[in-house]
């Protein structure tokens, strides 16, 4: 490694590494822009008058219109949706993820009988699409009465959560050694305790993702509420958004404010758990 | 048919023989009822999806197979006549088409920009988390909110980008994004990649970091350049990546509802230019701008979302094949 080429190398390497570094970052950050300045641009137009929107589409509002979010509240049934879907959420996330540990807990052991057929039904729920569930879920929620409560979005989340849910936590229930399960019965625990003592601490990391995942689904989840809510009693923010917008169409000032309502409580809940949000979404769609 | 059997820990099965003690029958019936047990843990679950999945899909397709037009008790039966006339009906491949274009430009899209974005991101500049959370921050919010930043952005009149390609002096660039027949499907398009971004970077960059660095060194001690070395060792090992991005965005992109729905409404105006198959079955179940609407008709809604599922299901099958037998060979 004497020789002069060898040595003049990582000068110019150590020049061209500072240019690729730099074009590097102009790329990232030229990026950055393009995915942030959208979102920025929300966060304004949401305090934006009706005439700003006109006279001044891209800077900053010239008086700010606070009272967007004090009549979103009110005018745009937030008051109402923004509880619903946080009701609806956190129920759903809890029950699906419950039950889905459950289960894996249930089917972790294949040698047990039918635990690798109800593994397949359950997983092969991922495929089904909402579209051909959704009409005779509709006629099934009339029928139950459940019109009108927010259990007409509770009940079918819980469901559509478990596949997903199943699909993660049962492998690493399976990869849980076995002499910890023997250790537990020796002691004489009941498989209730050996579900709630060894497995349920082990499972968290997954059910942490699981519960990310179908979080996300579940809080910004459109087409079912489309379908089957009809006022703002029973809708979730991304369709009381929609529907609002049908009776005042100018408003968007109103209409942002309720945009970033509904964004804010994800946002900083991805900003908390950045790591989590991405490798449990990742895991989660690369499974799916 | 599993309520059977998991009621079958109740019953003394084939212990009914008389065993000399008490406590060796109570042990054997306790030795079926634990070979069952785990059963239990399952139970719960199993109800809430046989009664919001499986009953629902089951009762769909058997409503396919009648003129039920969503109101009413008219259950006749007409066989498969919904699916020919489903399959016979020219807005399903126009519909198709739309999303299949989508599917086309966006695959690409993540595979060139995003894969490009991850490398660069795998070189761990400074501030790379920074850059990585913003990245990807679009993929949590709502396809709802997303659609309406930009309808209002694209907006001719109110908008931003036109009004900012005015003042840059680009203002012959200027259009009616989402309202021009041309231009509306590639600008529902675009959207998508904002949206979309996140994922192939992701996906890729976790990819690139399961890499090991032996390997790209060791080409780079046997003389191979930058380009080789992605093209010959780096990019071939990110084919799982590939795979998985790919069957995503399939998925995804012939889903698709909600953007479409906020940017261009139920009826993918203008003139159908961007109507999905999503839009397509929610209008034959539930009409276009009023729920009251004449030719809506339930059961020819779920042929059509049966239909679309079954293909869905075929190609994403062949594709995942197809893609993983790649894999192999890489």
């Amino acid at each position: 490694m004497n020789t002069p080429l060898a040595r003049r190398k990582p000068r110019s390497r150590k020049q061209d590494r500072r240019v690729a570094s730099f074009a590097r970052h102009l790329l990232l950050i030229a990026t950055s822009i393009v995915i942030l300045a959208p979102i920025g641009y929300m966060v304004l137009a949401s305090f934006k008058s009706v005439p700003d929107f006109f006279g001044n589409p891209y800077g900053l509002p010239t008086d700010w219109a606070f009272d967007n979010y004090t009549r979103a509240w009110t005018d745009a049934h937030v008051s109402i949706t923004l509880p619903n879907t946080v009701i609806v959420t956190f129920c759903s996330v809890a029950g699906s993820t419950f039950l889905a540990s459950l289960i894996a807990f249930g089917l972790s052991r294949k040698e047990r009988p039918l635990a690798i057929g109800l593994y397949t039904l359950f997983v092969a729920g991922l495929l089904v699409p909402v579209q051909m569930i959704i009409l005779p879920l509709f006629i099934l929620l009339k029928q139950l009465g459940l019109f009108g409560s927010l259990f007409a979005l509770i009940l079918p989340y819980i469901a559509l959560g478990l596949p997903l849910g199943v699909l993660v936590l049962t492998p690493i229930a399976a990869a849980i050694p076995r002499d910890l399960v023997s250790a537990a019965q020796v002691d004489g625990a009941t498989e209730w305790q050996i579900y709630r003592r060894v497995i349920l601490p082990l499972l968290r990391p997954g059910l942490i993702s699981v519960a990310i995942l179908n979080g996300v689904w579940m809080w910004n989840e459109f087409f079912i509420p489309l379908i089957v809510a009809f006022k703002p009693q029973s809708q979730t923010m991304p369709v009381g958004i929609v529907s609002f917008i049908g009776v005042y169409s100018t408003e968007w000032g109103l209409v942002f404010a309720s945009v970033v309502i509904s964004t804010v409580p994800i946002v900083v809940a991805y900003m908390l758990m950045t790591r989590q949000f991405q490798s449990g979404l990742t895991a989660g769609a690369l499974k799916g | 048919m599993v309520q059977d059997l998991v009621s079958a820990e109740n019953r003394p099965g084939p212990l009914r023989t008389p065993l000399p003690r008490r406590d060796a029958k109570a042990r054997n019936r306790g030795k079926l009822a634990r070979k069952y047990s785990h059963l239990w843990f399952v139970l719960p679950g199993l109800v809430f999806f046989c009664m919001f999945m499986i009953y629902p899909a089951i009762s769909g397709f058997a409503i396919s197979l009648t003129a039920w037009t969503g109101v009413g008790n008219d259950f006749h039966f007409v066989g498969l006549q919904n699916f020919a006339a489903a399959l016979g009906s020219w807005p399903l491949y126009r519909a198709a088409y739309h999303n299949l274009i989508m599917f086309l430009a966006i695959l690409v899209f993540q595979h060139t920009v995003g894969l490009f974005i991850a490398v660069q991101l795998n070189a761990k500049p400074r501030f790379m988390e920074v850059y990585r959370t913003i990245l990807f921050l679009p993929v949590i919010i709502s396809l709802v909110s997303t659609g309406f930043i930009w309808t209002l952005m694209l907006s001719p009149n109110i908008g931003v980008i036109n009004p900012l390609l005015h003042d840059i002096g680009l203002g012959f660039l200027a259009r009616s994004w989402l309202s021009d027949p041309g231009l509306a499907l590639a600008t529902v398009i675009a959207v998508q990649c904002w949206n979309v971004l996140g994922w192939a970077i992701i996906i890729y960059l976790s990819g690139l970091q399961s890499i090991p660095e032996e390997l790209t060194q060791a080409a780079e001690i046997d003389g191979a350049n930058g380009w080789q070395r992605f093209w010959r060792v780096t990019f071939p090992l990110l084919s799982p990546s590939f795979t998985s991005l790919t069957v995503l965005t399939f998925i995804g992109q012939f889903r698709v509802f909600d953007i479409v729905y906020v940017l261009t409404g139920p009826i993918g105006s203008p003139n159908f230019e961007t109507d999905v198959l999503g839009t397509l079955i929610y209008r034959s179940a539930f009409g276009g701008s009023s729920m009251a609407s004449n030719d809506v008709r339930m059961s020819y809604a779920i042929a059509l979302a049966l239909i679309v599922f079954v293909a869905m299901a075929v190609v994403s099958t062949i594709l995942i094949r197809v893609l993983r037998r790649r894999e192999i060979e890489a």
